[in-house]
């Protein structure tokens, strides 16, 4: 059996999750005494149960690879809308909530969702109107610039 | 009993028109997130957070209380007409709701569901308010020692009861402990896990903490499956308001079976990690048993939509003790709510005892009042709420997205924080895909700093002896007794009761 088979999404969790204890408590052995205390306290035990699942999962999916069951995936549906995510974060960063939100809204509704033009315009607005209207305005709250538009006005 | 407090607080509501506004616009909105079926209370809260951010710390708390106290007033809406539960504790509604419906009584159930969640909030919150004063001094004898090992059995209660695997739960409940350690080490200063980052020194905010491993993974979850809330059946649901005010009056008629849930509803909810979902199934078992006719359950019987109801409403009220005071969360919303409270400056633990007894007043007024509010506003929208069903997930997903980052970005204006919410929504959809319990990570981040807290100084105090003190020991005893139940609901290989799958509260 290849590691390729038994590497599916359940145990790649289980790793990343171990990974996380691992590497944290790696990390607190080089803190003082007394700051290390509870991250060891905590991250020991973690990275035990880490390992008892991660061997939980790995046995789980050989006995469903044997068994000739479907290993989860990711969906074609899932990576879109992962890849939809990503590109929010990186429009907000780079052009800020008032430009950025209302164009993502109307991308979205148009391109990912296949909504009418009138829907992805309506909503497009809306959303500028909850965000320059009620937060920068009424609110006087500042919001985010985006860091592309900080650096072109200096 | 500080009745002058007690009357003050009602009266910093009632007394003022910008508090008075924000509970008429809170109720809707948490009826809103209540009655969409994928939405729920929790995703609600996470989404009015920037709203709230900037307001005074009454204010603020009054309106997230009194959103959260409807949600499940909005969710029984979907129970009675289509038969899919606006969030998980409201699915012990379809039992008898749906059949109702189909019996041609449509109006009569939403009637009883809104005068049963109505009575069952302001009951909880006199349960609440009943309690306190036995509540505080006990929360008073509290050691550090006590409150480090209480974080612990917070953490193992909730870890066991949110999923099938305590492994799961646990590890998801430590990695919020050591999220929740990122900072300036509190004792010595030093850094610890922040990467020479700036924002980090105070540590991860728990905003966009709660924003990663909930709000995102949703939307990510509710996109990948085309944007439907829900496989609604779409029935014949023309009622009229005669029928709902029918419906209000079974729950007068009805009215030692709407006492007694409300009650029990309290009660459950003060128990961390049992939540809703238990209450409304316990009551509703309650009201079929203590029914000289428990054949009509099931059929259409008004009591079964009237038990889990009061239930549901009344949990709120029994749930804020745990949190407020010993800031273990009652549930996983309770947990956010809980958090949204740190964002507004209260603190939830002992301290609240002996200093912000104000603005516990405060909630559990809000609490009351927003449960009132709920009855008079759905009795006018109740003809129209038939179209709740044609709301599409497609048109919420891309706001959501927006109000998402901007709560992440406001928590403490950075824009830091995005690149977080990122790392944690991706994160958090691997642990819900996967079956990984996300509430335990909320509730070990926002007891992480307590707990340690508590460690030290209990430390200081007495050493290593803290785990002898009597409060420990019953403490200890409690943890062992539930990784124990577990190990032997496993031996034994008995189905978990549906109540303890659901994670939705």
């Amino acid at each position: 059996m290849t590691i390729n088979a038994i590497l599916n999404g359940r145990v790649a969790t289980a790793l990343v999750m171990l990974l996380i204890f691992l590497s944290m408590t790696v990390m607190a052995l080089g803190f003082t005494e007394k700051a290390r205390l509870m991250p060891l306290l905590v991250g020991v035990p973690g990275t035990i149960l880490g390992v008892i699942e991660l061997i939980n999962e790995m046995r789980a999916t050989i006995r469903q690879v044997e068994a000739g069951d479907p290993v989860d995936a990711l969906t074609r549906a899932e990576r879109a809308m992962f890849g939809w995510v990503f590109v929010f974060f990186l429009g907000i960063l780079c052009f800020g909530f008032t430009y950025a939100g209302p164009l993502l809204v109307f991308a979205f509704m148009i391109a990912g969702k296949k909504e009418s033009l009138t829907v992805a315009l309506i909503s497009a607005v809306g959303t500028w109107a909850v965000l320059f209207g009620f937060f920068e305005q009424m609110m006087a709250i500042p919001l985010f610039t985006g860091l592309v538009v900080e650096w072109l006005l200096g | 009993m500080d009745l002058t407090g007690i009357f003050d607080a009602l009266l910093t509501i009632v007394g003022s028109p910008y508090h008075l506004f924000l509970l008429a616009i809170a109720v809707p909105i948490g009826m809103f997130f209540g009655a969409i079926p994928g939405l729920g209370g929790k995703l609600g809260i996470v989404l009015v957070i920037p709203f709230v951010f900037g307001m005074d710390a009454t204010a603020g708390a009054l309106f997230l209380i009194a959103m959260h106290s409807v949600v499940h007033t909005g969710g029984s809406v979907p129970s009675i007409l289509f038969g899919v539960p606006g969030t998980g504790p409201d699915a012990a509604t379809i039992v008898d709701g749906l059949p109702m419906t189909k019996n041609g009584e449509a109006g009569r159930a939403l009637g009883a569901a809104f005068g049963a969640s109505g009575l069952g909030g302001v009951i909880g919150g006199l349960f609440l308010l009943a309690l306190l004063p036995l509540l505080r001094p006990i929360v008073l004898t509290f050691s550090p020692a006590e409150f480090f090992l209480l974080a612990l059995f917070g953490i193992t209660l909730i870890a066991m009861l949110s999923g099938d695997s305590l492994i799961k739960g646990l590890m998801v409940g430590f990695l919020g402990l050591m999220f929740a350690f990122v900072k300036l080490d509190p004792q010595t200063g030093i850094e610890r896990y922040t990467f020479g980052q700036l924002f980090l020194w105070d540590g991860i905010n728990v905003i966009p903490a709660v924003l990663g491993i909930f709000a995102i993974p949703e939307m990510i979850a509710l996109g990948a499956a085309g944007g439907s809330m829900a496989k609604a059946e779409k029935l014949e649901t023309s009622y009229g308001i005669a029928g709902v005010l029918r419906g209000i009056g079974d729950v007068f008629r009805h009215w030692a079976l709407s006492i007694r849930t409300s009650i029990i509803g309290a009660f459950i909810g003060m128990i961390p990690g049992l939540g809703g979902d238990a209450a409304s199934w316990i009551c509703y078992g309650h009201a079929a048993q203590s029914s000289k006719t428990p054949e009509r359950f099931g059929k259409g019987a008004v009591e079964g939509v009237i038990a889990p109801e009061t239930a549901n409403n009344s949990k709120e009220g029994g749930s804020l003790l745990p949190t407020l005071f010993f800031a273990v969360p009652g549930s996983s919303g309770m947990a956010i709510l809980l958090g949204a409270f740190i964002m507004l400056g209260i603190q939830p633990g002992p301290g609240l005892a002996l200093t912000g007894m104000e603005i516990v007043w405060v909630l559990i007024w809000g609490l009351m009042l927003a449960n009132i509010l709920a009855v008079i506003m759905f009795i006018i929208v109740a003809p129209g709420l038939g179209y709740l069903s044609y709301v599409r997930g497609n048109l919420l997903i891309p706001f959501v997205l927006v109000l998402t980052f901007l709560g992440a970005f406001l928590a403490v204006r950075a824009w830091e924080n995005l690149v977080l919410l990122s790392l944690l929504g991706t994160l958090g959809y691997f642990l819900k895909k996967y079956e990984w319990p996300r509430p335990p990570f909320v509730i070990g981040f926002i007891l992480g700093p307590i707990a340690e807290d508590s460690f030290h100084k209990a430390m200081s105090l007495w050493g290593p002896a803290f785990l002898l003190r009597p409060g420990a020991l019953v403490m200890i005893a409690l943890i062992v007794l539930t990784i124990g139940f577990y190990v032997f609901r496993l031996v034994k290989h008995k189905p978990k009761p549906e109540w303890l799958r659901d994670d939705d509260d």
